[in-house]
């Protein structure tokens, strides 16, 4: 089997003459919202045209260190949104996350590329990156569901906190039924993933390897040691986002610090 | 003369932009039973959260047996204390896993033996011993209270803060209450409450702002 085929000028053409179905059909409702998708068109073109090229050189390139700080920049672009969606000060949590996420993501990369596709350059860019950012993805999202329900929970809960506290929990003891609680909530859509998965439609890196040119079977096996990996990704990068960042959250005499959440 | 257990000393604790304390200070002896009464949102609930370190002064310095409270002295200095709070929260689950959850705590597992105290205790506190299996969310605000001085009195703690715990109660619970708290043999008892009858064993009755302008002058 080949590799992915090209996609020329003419076929651009008619991908985005495709366009005229949704924006017909948004006339024909009248939703109001054909700037914002003419908006969101141009945006998506730059943006993916910005990084295509850029990894166009990172790729021809494939140094070490240029893939390296490309996903320590995709990583702590992650570590922003995750504390802006969480209401979280970048200044206090910014650093214990950043290093939550460098862990959540480069022990699940580093195994598939090393162990799983046995690469002898593991840190080779066109594998680093997509999987790296594959990782990330769902680090990200599990990292906002795990640390919003975290904080959000025990600022709600205040008093029972205290009371934890006052009956002599150490802070380890009193945070650990919300962190149980928001891990848990953090691993379900990823298990739901799981569950589902291939029922209701082709996950994205099975679709890019039959793409790609490879056969089903094949494809099926990336996919697998990929869920795995986006698994075992948000399973560390959930619990270490929030243990390493408890010394920020919380006052040294152990309520929550008010101070750290943007409110 | 007994000696000093609580030594709070020109408390200062200002909270959304109103001064709660205001150059507070107090000592209490070991076994005393001391009641600091003021009206509502007078600073009672801020004195005792300061002593459990929830809340930092502005300005003063409480000492526990002559420790100095901080941030990191706090973490042994609560070993000496309980709490039962307005209006207890509780969290989830029955009373029974409520009162066992404190000694799962590493500062509490050598004295797990002090839950065989728990039928003598309800008995003594108008509680019948089937609310062990009750869920907490089903409880009554009087029954609450109870429970939350109960698990308080089982760590054993030479230090007792109670918050208005009679708020909630009947006549007939409250009585249960004092008679408890009346023999307790060794322990200090901080208590707050809007007048006199919060506490009505207690050695020493303090009025919160009389304790502020004592100090100011």
């Amino acid at each position: 089997m080949s590799g992915a085929l090209d996609i020329g000028l003419p076929g651009m053409i008619a991908a985005y003459g495709l366009l005229v179905v949704p924006l017909a059909m948004l006339l024909w409702q009248g939703v109001p919202i054909l700037g914002r998708v003419g908006v969101a068109v141009v945006r998506m073109t730059v943006q993916l045209l910005l990084v295509g090229l850029y990894l166009q050189v990172v790729f021809n390139q494939d140094h070490l260190w240029l893939n390296c700080v490309w996903v320590l920049v995709m990583i702590a672009v992650a570590d922003i949104s995750i504390l802006r969606h969480c209401r979280l000060r970048i200044r206090a949590f910014g650093l214990p996350l950043f290093v939550a996420l460098v862990i959540g993501t480069a022990v699940p990369l580093l195994f598939f590329t090393a162990l799983i596709l046995k690469r002898p350059q593991m840190l080779e860019a066109r594998f680093l990156i997509p999987i790296g950012g594959m990782i990330l993805g769902n680090c990200l999202r599990a990292d906002i569901i795990g640390l919003r329900h975290f904080y959000e929970t025990i600022d709600r809960d205040a008093k029972a906190f205290e009371h934890t506290l006052a009956q002599g929990a150490t802070l380890r003891e009193a945070t650990q039924p919300y962190l149980r609680e928001a891990f848990q909530n953090a691993v379900a859509p990823t298990l739901a993933t799981m569950m589902t998965i291939g029922l209701v439609s082709l996950p994205g890196m099975m679709t890019g390897v039959i793409l790609g040119g490879q056969p089903p079977l094949t494809a099926i096996k990336y996919q697998v040691g990929i869920m795995i990996a986006i698994f075992t990704g948000t399973a560390i990068a959930v619990p270490c986002g929030i243990l390493l960042t408890l010394k920020k959250g919380f006052l040294p005499s152990g309520p929550l610090n008010r101070d750290a959440l943007v409110r | 003369m007994r000696e000093c257990m609580l030594h709070i000393s020109s408390l200062e604790v200002a909270m959304g932009g109103k001064q709660v304390l205001n150059r507070f200070s107090l000592e209490v002896a070991a076994g005393e039973r001391l009641l600091v009464t003021a009206p509502s949102g007078a600073g009672k609930s801020t004195l005792l959260r300061c002593v459990l370190g929830f809340i930092t002064p502005d300005r003063g310095t409480i000492r526990l047996n002559g420790h100095a409270l901080d941030g990191a002295s706090i973490w042994g200095l609560r070993h000496h204390m309980a709490y039962v709070a307005q209006e207890p929260v509780l969290g989830n689950g029955t009373v029974q896993e409520l009162l066992e959850r404190p000694f799962t705590y590493h500062a509490n597992r050598e004295r797990r033996e002090n839950l065989a105290r728990i039928p003598s205790l309800l008995e003594q506190l108008a509680l019948s011993p089937d609310i062990l299996g009750q869920e907490l969310r089903s409880l009554s605000g009087g029954e609450k209270q109870r429970i939350a001085l109960l698990a308080a009195l089982l760590l054993d703690r030479p230090l007792l803060l109670l918050d208005e715990i009679i708020a909630s109660l009947d006549r007939t619970s409250a009585d249960a209450v004092f008679s408890v708290l009346a023999g307790l043999a060794g322990v200090t008892v901080l208590a707050v409450g809007h007048h006199e009858t919060a506490l009505p064993h207690a050695d020493r009755i303090v009025a919160l702002h009389a304790a502020e302008m004592e100090d100011a002058r």
